[in-house]
Parts: C-alpha cells; structure tokens; sequence
C-alpha cells in the first residue's frame, strides 16, 4: 500500500472508534496486516512527527492515538 | 531567614540520625531559592521545594500519596523520556500542581567532570525545580519536577548548548546501561562502555520512538559478579566471562596463605575471623571442586570451573580472569509483574565483544526484536514470550543450535512435540495399507 | 518571573530542532589515570571501609573513596559535591549504580584529606552530608524509587524508609563485620522499578484494598476502556449506575481478582487506590545478583504487612534489624544471607529470626507457587 493511502487509512480507522481514543502499536500492525511491523511502526511515528498522531505514555507503555483527541487532556489540565 | 510556608513536625524527624537527609537537602534547596544570591530567573515555581515538604508531610500524616499520573506531555516527537506528573491538592500546593519528570540519558559508567555538571545543573536551576535523582532505577540522569512549558526549553538547550539527549522511557529500548567495567575494575571481560555506548547511538530511532509491543531493556556486566543485576532485570544481559585459564600468580597464593595479602581485597577487615584458610575457603567453596593446593602449589582444572569468580574475588591479587575473554548472553530478565520475576536464560554462552559488534546485533538483537515485534502482545516481556512459545522458538528464530548449556536439567516428561518433518514418511498415513496388516 | 526563550518556538517544533544525539561520549568524563591504564588494572584493595586503592600494571593508583548520597540529590548538594571534586580530584566524580558518590584521587594524602574534609560536612539536623562506607561485607546504599515524593501508586514512602533503615544499619554501613555482602532494596510498589527483587533483603510497599471508584466522575474523566485494558488481571468490568436518576457509564471490580498494582489509577485517575490502614510494607529476603559460588536467587516474602508507621517505621526497622543481626551471628565467611537460609533451612530461618509463619507466606500465585511447597520428608522441627 502507498504511504499517503496508510496514512489515509489509519486515520479513518481511528475517527471510526468510539469511546477509546489511545491504542498499542499493535493495534496498528492489524489496521495494515500486510506491511512488516517494522514498516508499520515507522509509519506511525512519523505520522507523530506530522502531528497527525500523538503519544500518551503511562510510564511503562507508549499508547498512539488521534492529536488532541480523547478525555485525558481535559482531566490532566492540560487543555 | 527563609520563611517555609508549610509546617512539617514529621518528616522534620527525617533530620536525625547519621545517614544523610533528603529532608534537609530539600530544605537547602528551598532556602537557596528563596535567597537567590544569583539572581537567577526561575522559569518555574521559585517555592516548589516548600510545597514538595507540604505534600510529602500530608502524606505522611495519613499514609496516602498526593500524586497523579499524566501521559499526555512529552517533547515532540518522542515517546518516551518524560513522565507527567499532577498534584492532586493543586490549590494547597500550587507550587507542584504540575510536576514533571524528565529522564536525561547518563553518561556510561556514570563517569562526569564538573564542567557538564555545572552545565546540567545551571539548567534544571533555572528552568526546573533544582531537585534531581542521582540516579534513576534503569540509570537515567532524573530532572524530578518542572511544567508543561518547559519541557521543550530544557530539551531545546539539552540539545544546543550542551549535547545531550534524553533517555527512554514507554514500549521501546530503555536508556542501556553498565557496570564500570574496564575503568576501574580487573574483573571485567569485556569493555561495558564502549558497548553500551555504541548500542545507545546505533538505536537510537528504537530508544525515543515506540518500537515494540512493551519495555527493553540491555545492561552490561563486565564479569559474572554481576554490579548492575542484569542478569535480574534486563531483555538481553551482557555478562562477561572467558574460556581460558584463570591466571594464577603462584606467589601471591603463597603470600595469601602466609597472611601477608588480606583475602577478598580487605573486605572483611572489620571482624576477626581468625587466619586465612585457603583450603576452606577457597578449595572447599569453589562449586565445581576444581581446585586444589598441595601446600606450594594451586592448580585450577580448567575444563570444570564455572567461572563463579569466588576464588578471584578472595584471592584478587593472586588470581585473575583469563585471557580469551568475551560474554555470554542472557534473554528475558524481568521483575515480578505480571507472571512472576524471571532471571535471564542463557542462550549463547560466549561471544566475542568486539566493535562494531556485528555478530551480537545481526544474529542475536535483531533477529530476537524481528520475532517479538511479530509475536509479542502487548505489554508482553520478551522473557514471557519466551515462556509462552518456548525455548525451542527462540533457537528458530536465531539459528542457535541446542546446546546442554542452555539448560538446568533436561526434561523430565517426555511429551515432545514432535514436528511432521522431523519423523521420518511424515503424519499423512494410508488407512487402508494399514488395516492390510490389522484387523478392524 | 518573566518566561525566557530557550530559542525554541512552538509554532515551528522541527526549526533547527536537534534529535537523537544519545549520550555525552564517556571518555571525557574519565579522570586521566582511568583513560591511561583503562583495562589495565592489576587489583584493588579495600584500605579501609569506603576506602579502595586500584593499582594499574603501569604501578599508577587510584584511590576511590565512596560516599552515601540520597538519590533524591538537590542542585545544592551536587554543586557542593563539584566543589569538592574541583578540589581534590581534580574535576572529576562518578556515581555509582546503589547512589553512592564515588570521588577519586590519585594519592593517598589527597584522599586522607578529603576524607576528613567531607566527614565534617554536616546537616542542620546533625546527619552527615557525605557518609563514607559501603565497601566489602557490609550493607551499601539501598538504592530505591520514588514513593510520596513524586509518584502516583506508591503504598509507602520511599526516601522515608530509606532514611530510617540506614540509620539503623549505619554501623554495617561504616564496618565490614558481616559475613558477605548484605544488599537492601526498596520499592514502594509492586511494580518494582528499583528491581528489588533479588535482594539479600527488599522493603516493598504493597496495597491491600482495590481501588476506589468515582462513578460520578469516571465516564468524564477517563476512556473506560483504556481502564479495563491496563488491568494485568482482568478484573475491572464495564458497568452501568443510577446516579439521582440518571444512568451513568462506569466501571466493576472483581475484588477477588484485583491484585492492588493501580495500572487501572494510572490510566484513570477516577479509580484512587491508596488507603491508610489497607497501604504498608512487605519485607523479603535471602536473593542475590552475583553468580558467585551458587545461581543468582530471587528475595522471598518472609513478612507479609507490616503498617506504615510514619515518620520513622520502627516496627520495620527492628525487624530487619534482627535479621541482619541474627545472620551475621550465624552465617559462614562468606555466605550470603540467603545462601545461609537455605543451608540450614528455611524453617529454621523463622525460629532464629523470630519471625511470625503465616499462611500468606506459602505461594498461592500462578504456576510457580507448586515448586515453592515441600516434596520431602526431609525437614526440621522447630
Ligand atoms: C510494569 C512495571 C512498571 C511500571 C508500571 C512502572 C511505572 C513507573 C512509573 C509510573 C514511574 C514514575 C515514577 C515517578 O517519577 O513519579 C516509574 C519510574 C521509573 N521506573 Fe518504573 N515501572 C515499572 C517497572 C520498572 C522497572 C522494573 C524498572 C527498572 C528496572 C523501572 C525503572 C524506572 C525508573 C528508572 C523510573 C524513574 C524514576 C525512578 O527511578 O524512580 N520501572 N515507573
Ligand atoms: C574493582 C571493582 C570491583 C570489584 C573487585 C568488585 C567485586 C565484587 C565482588 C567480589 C562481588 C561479590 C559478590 C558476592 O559477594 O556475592 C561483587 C558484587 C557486586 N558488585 Fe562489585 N566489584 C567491583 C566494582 C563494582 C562496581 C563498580 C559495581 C557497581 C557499579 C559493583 C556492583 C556489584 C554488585 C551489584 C554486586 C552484586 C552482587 C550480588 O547482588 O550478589 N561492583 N563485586
Ligand atoms: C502419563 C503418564 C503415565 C501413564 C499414561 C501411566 C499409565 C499406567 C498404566 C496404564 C499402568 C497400568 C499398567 C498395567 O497394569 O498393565 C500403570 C502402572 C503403573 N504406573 Fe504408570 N503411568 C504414567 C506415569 C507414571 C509415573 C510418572 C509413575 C511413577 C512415578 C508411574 C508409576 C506406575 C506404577 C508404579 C505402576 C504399577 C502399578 C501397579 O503395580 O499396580 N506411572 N501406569
Ligand atoms: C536497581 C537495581 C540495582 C542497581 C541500580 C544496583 C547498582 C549497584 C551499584 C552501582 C553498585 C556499586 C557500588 C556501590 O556499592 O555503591 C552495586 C553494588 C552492589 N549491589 Fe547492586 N544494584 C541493584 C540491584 C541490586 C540487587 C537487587 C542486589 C541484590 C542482591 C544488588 C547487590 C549488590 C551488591 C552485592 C553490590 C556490591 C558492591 C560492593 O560493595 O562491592 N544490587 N549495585
Ligand atoms: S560486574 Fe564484574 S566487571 Fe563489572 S564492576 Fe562488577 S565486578 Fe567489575
Ligand atoms: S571461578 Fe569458581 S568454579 Fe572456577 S575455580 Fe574459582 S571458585 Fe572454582
Ligand atoms: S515502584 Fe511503583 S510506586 Fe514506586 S516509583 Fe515505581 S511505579 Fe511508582
Ligand atoms: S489495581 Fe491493578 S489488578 Fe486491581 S483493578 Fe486496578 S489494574 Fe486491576
């Protein structure tokens, strides 16, 4: 798949879901299972760099989702 | 007189006693702030460290923590090397209502002159709280406290004026880490630095950014002693060791014997344990019973030391690591949360560690990462992995050859899975050739 | 207090924006004498406790001095820790991985004078600022995380317990007189992030009562479903509440299964956990790291609770206290805390130690917990 169409459809899987905003890189690896998870796993950082994406970090685990979506920025003051 | 705006009657019983106090340096902290003979700028909370007293005092006064966690900071781009901290009494304490951390990645060997320091120091003064963790668990440089701001000015003059990055911290490689290895001690087998320096810059991409399904972690330990317990909480522990002989100072053994060296290097000086014993407390603790000393002469059996490092560590100056030296390799080290603590497994018992460590990266890191990312769930250690898909896949997805030495014991049930190919005409049988020979 | 730029600006994060540079390169922090003889070293001896001379093949020595510090280190503390450095080696100070301070110099005069120099430093209070011990058989710092200080899961204070326990082991602290090494770790959850769990003895703080749930505020605050993922045990249920009358999305606990580790408080800050009577520590004992004469072993839980007594533990105290004693009354040259369990029995270990048995102590987690129980009738009475 070419990146531009990944990009499109990692995006559109996301507005999909509702109520969870944050997820594994893992549960990106399932959006494209035909790319290696290497391939992947660059994909989504760089989308992080474009500020598509943005990480939310419990300490011990990195969790990905949309920028700016979700409750946390509201409950950690932040907004 | 610097005012403290909180009263803080039980941990200001924290002052006595000889061991050093945090209470009191917290104390100093404040009051330097306050005072300010610097005229310094802060660019956060001048009376953060009253407040951190306030809070830590209630907590001590009804055993409960004020603190919340944050995921959402960070400097852009990485994902991991701050962690985000809120008070949960941000009225009472405004001071720390926002009180983040950031991981500074250390030099190895923790070695510093006091020029970078006082460059590190100057920073986190102006710009954060002026308390720090010398070190943090996994090694780290810790910057314990500053505000969403901030964040991104400390990194931005990190990296411009005094060339250092942060460290790691969510689902990718944290911050590597070593013993001192070659610096200062005889013991080593191999130079910790250099290779957890290199390893730290070649990975650069999998420290910042998340990479796997959870954590890794690789630590570095010049000899089987083991001072940075990787063997206890690293993916891939780097131990040291050697095939050849132990070099033996014929000598020296006579002069330990005789009482004139000190055994274990002086180590037990504070108590009499009357005179040194070389049959019993080299000969007869050496686990292999490889040993052994007629009177003038002590003679090591080679092929049957484990390289426990016992006898070098009574008798350093008469005993020393051989010279053919390399590491062995240890995978999946984790403490006890979810399925209980593991040690490290050994998987190649020795390689050679030797720049650019091709070898180590191309059949060992790289193929092991391939496999977890593939196979991993999330939040899954590699060392549970290993225990959910067996020993026998991490010799597939390496090559590695069995060996007796990966083991304890072999099996003690015979139920081996056997696999199609590796049983001769295979599983796919004809009924009918067979009832040729058995009735129904 | 006017906000000063660093250069960087938040409209443009990728201007001039430097990533990925890694460490500093160690080499320029060695002293000289470590970048000249580095690999080349002969053999170290302990002069006194704290005290430990390296001596090159070249005949150059090193002389490490070890110093106690809190990990918790203020900006104050290190820039007086560079003064010293600046005056007697020469710029140049490591740490070392248990948060000791670790000066060294090249003469034994220097390091003399150094010596008596910081041995006068002390706090308001009295406590030294830099206690010099550590070495050999003797109980080094404990190195240990970050409790009430800055963390959001802890079930005790770590910095506090630290304190009061190496006040209390101070003479081990400042003496080589126990049989080998004696390690102390400290956790304040059970997360571990100080890795406690292969220590000659750990102090770890643990919760006893599952976390609360604030059904007002949950659906608001947090994404239910990141709170039911992060529970290692799945016991957190998705569940619906009449609140004056409204239904309201929150969440269940199944209390049997909640195992108190607070991943759900971290994802949600509607699920509080700590609690005064249910939060304290648990001791264990008898791990060790090094592969010396045996394997490396894990700790094991020889007292289940004991409450946090704030500010000074004192229950906690006197027990370790008489562990350490009882052990170096007992165990060979040598032996390691749990090396000497082990020789003469774990039963045995709990008469000396005049500890408690309790059937909390017997392994009830998961697989390995059958391996844990005894299959023989070889034992002692006691
Ligand atoms: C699953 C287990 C773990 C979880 C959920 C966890 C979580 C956390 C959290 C929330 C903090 C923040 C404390 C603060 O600064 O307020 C922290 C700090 C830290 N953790 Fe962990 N941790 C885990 C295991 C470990 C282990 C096993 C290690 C090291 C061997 C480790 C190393 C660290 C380090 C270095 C810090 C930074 C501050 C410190 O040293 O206390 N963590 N961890
Ligand atoms: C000349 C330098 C050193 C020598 C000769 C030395 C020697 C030893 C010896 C003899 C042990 C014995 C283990 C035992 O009694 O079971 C040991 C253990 C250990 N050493 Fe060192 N050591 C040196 C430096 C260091 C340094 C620099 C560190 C840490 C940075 C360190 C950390 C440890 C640790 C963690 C253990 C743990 C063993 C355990 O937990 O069982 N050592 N070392
Ligand atoms: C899955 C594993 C096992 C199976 C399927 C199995 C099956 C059997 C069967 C079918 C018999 C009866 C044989 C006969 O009477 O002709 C038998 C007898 C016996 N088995 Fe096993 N067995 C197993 C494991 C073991 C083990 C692990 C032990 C001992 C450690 C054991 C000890 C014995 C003994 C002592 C007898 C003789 C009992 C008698 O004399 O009546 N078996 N076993
Ligand atoms: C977070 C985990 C740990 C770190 C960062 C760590 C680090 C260190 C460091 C830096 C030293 C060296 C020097 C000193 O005494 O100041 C050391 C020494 C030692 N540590 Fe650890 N260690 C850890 C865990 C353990 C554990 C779990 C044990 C368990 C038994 C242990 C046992 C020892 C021993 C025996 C020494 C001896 C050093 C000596 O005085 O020669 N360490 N450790
Ligand atoms: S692990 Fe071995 S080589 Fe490294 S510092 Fe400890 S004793 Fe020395
Ligand atoms: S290193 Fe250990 S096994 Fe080898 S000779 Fe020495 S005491 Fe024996
Ligand atoms: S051990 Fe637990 S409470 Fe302590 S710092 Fe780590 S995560 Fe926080
Ligand atoms: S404390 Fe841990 S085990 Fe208990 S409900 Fe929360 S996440 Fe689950």
């Amino acid at each position: 798949m070419d990146e531009e169409a990944a990009k499109k459809l990692i995006v559109e899987t996301l507005e999909k879901k509702k109520g969870k905003s944050k997820f594994y890189l893992k549960d990106f690896y399932k959006m494209l299972p035909d790319e290696k998870p290497r391939t992947v796993k660059n994909l989504v950082n760089k989308m992080v760099g474009e500020e598509t994406l943005e990480y939310w970090s419990s300490g011990s685990t990195t969790l990905i989702g949309l920028k700016g979506v979700g409750k946390q920025a509201g409950s950690e003051d932040e907004d | 007189m610097v005012e403290f705006r909180h009263k803080t009657p039980l941990i200001d019983q924290l002052e006595t006693g000889p061991w050093t106090s945090f209470v009191s340096d917290i104390k100093r902290e404040h009051e330097s702030r306050m005072e300010n003979p610097k005229g310094i700028d802060y660019q956060f909370n001048q009376d953060c460290c009253d407040d951190l007293l306030g809070v830590l005092e209630l907590s001590y006064d009804h055993g409960r923590t004020h603190w919340k966690h944050g995921g959402i900071v960070g400097v852009f781009g990485y994902g991991g090397g701050v962690i985000g901290r809120y008070c949960d009494q941000p009225e009472m304490f405004p001071g720390v209502a926002h009180f983040h951390t950031m991981r500074v990645n250390q030099p190895m060997g923790h070695f510093y002159s006091t020029k970078y320091l006082e460059q590190l120091m100057d920073l986190w003064e102006r710009r954060g709280s002026g308390l720090t963790n010398m070190h943090g668990a996994t090694g780290d440089i810790i910057f314990l406290g500053t505000s969403t701001p901030q964040l991104e000015e400390v990194f931005y003059e990190l990296t411009h004026n005094i060339n250092q990055d942060l460290g790691g911290s969510g689902s990718n490689l944290r911050t590597p880490s070593d013993c001192m290895g070659q610096s200062m001690c005889e013991f080593a087998c191999f130079d910790t630095q250099e290779i957890c320096y290199q390893l730290t810059m070649e990975y650069q991409d999998e420290l910042h950014r998340p990479a796997f399904p959870y954590k890794f972690k690789f630590k570095f330990d010049g000899c089987p002693n083991c001072c940075v317990a990787s063997i206890a909480r690293s993916d891939i522990s780097f131990i040291g060791t050697w095939r050849d002989d132990i070099r033996i100072d014929q000598e020296a053994v006579k002069a330990y014997v005789g009482g004139e060296l000190k055994s274990n290097a002086g180590a037990h000086a504070s108590r009499d344990w009357g005179p040194f014993d070389i049959q019993k407390e080299v000969i007869g603790l050496c686990p292999t019973q490889c040993m052994s000393w007629d009177g003038s002469k002590l003679e090591i059996n080679t092929p049957e030391c484990t390289r426990c490092m016992h006898c070098i560590n009574v008798m350093p100056r008469a005993l020393r690591i051989g010279l053919d030296t390399g590491c062995s390799l240890l995978l999946g080290a984790k403490s006890p949360i979810l399925d209980g603590a593991q040690m490290a497994t050994l998987v190649v018992p020795f390689i050679k560690v030797e720049p650019p460590y091709d070898e180590i990266k191309e059949t060992v890191i790289e193929p092991i990462w391939d496999w977890w990312m593939e196979e991993g769930k999330n939040r899954e250690r590699l060392g549970e992995l290993i225990k959910r898909q067996g020993m026998q896949k991490v010799l597939e997805v390496t090559g590695f050859k069995a060996i007796p030495q990966m083991i304890q014991e072999p099996r003690s049930n015979p139920y081996v899975f056997w696999k199609e190919d590796e049983v001769p005409g295979g599983f796919k049988r004809d009924i009918n050739e067979f009832r040729k020979y058995h009735q129904r | 207090m006017a906000f000063i730029s660093s250069g960087y600006n938040p409209d443009k994060p990728m201007e001039d924006r430097i990533t990925d540079i890694g460490p500093r390169y160690y080499e320029e922090f060695y002293p000289p004498v470590i970048k000249k003889n580095k690999g080349k070293w002969l053999y170290h001896e302990i002069l006194e406790p704290g005290i430990v001379v390296h001596v090159a093949e070249s005949g150059d020595e090193l002389y490490a001095i070890r110093c106690g510090g809190c990990r918790l280190m203020s900006v104050s503390h290190i820039r007086e820790i560079m003064e010293i450095a600046d005056k007697y080696s020469d710029g140049y100070v490591r740490w070392t991985t248990r948060n000791n301070i670790e000066f060294m110099t090249d003469s034994k005069d220097k390091c003399m004078a150094l010596k008596a120099d910081v041995l006068a430093r002390k706090q308001p209070g009295g406590c030294y600022k830099f206690p010099i011990g550590g070495t050999g058989a003797s109980i080094t710092n404990i190195v240990h995380t970050q409790g009430w200080i800055h963390c959001h899961t802890p079930a005790t204070d770590a910095s506090g317990t630290v304190k009061v326990t190496m006040d209390t082991l101070f003479d081990q602290w400042e003496n080589m007189k126990l049989p080998a090494k004696l390690r102390v770790s400290m956790a304040c959850c059970l997360n571990m992030c100080g890795a406690v769990h292969c220590s000659d003895i750990a102090i770890l703080g643990y919760h006893r009562k599952p976390p609360l749930v604030d059904h007002e505020y949950i659906d608001k605050m947090c994404e239910i479903p990141l709170a039911i993922a992060a529970c290692p045990t799945a016991a957190i249920k998705p569940s619906k509440i009449d609140w004056n009358g409204k239904k309201l999305n929150t969440v269940s606990v199944n209390e049997e299964r909640c195992m108190f580790c607070g991943n759900c408080y971290t994802m949600c800050p509607s699920m509080p956990l700590a609690d005064t009577e249910g939060d304290g520590i648990v001791l264990m004992a008898g791990g060790k790291i090094s592969n010396r004469i045996d394997a490396p072993k894990f700790s094991k839980v020889v007292v289940a609770f004991i409450p946090n007594e704030m500010p000074r533990w004192p229950t906690m105290t006197a027990t370790i206290k008489k562990m350490v004693d009882t052990y170096s009354a007992n165990a060979n040259k040598y032996e390691r805390l749990g090396q000497w369990a082990e020789r003469i029995g774990w039963e045995k270990f709990f008469e000396k130690c005049e500890l408690e048995f309790t059937h909390h102590l017997i392994d009830d987690f998961r697989d390995p917990a059958y391996y844990t129980w005894r299959q023989t009738t070889n034992f002692k009475f006691t």
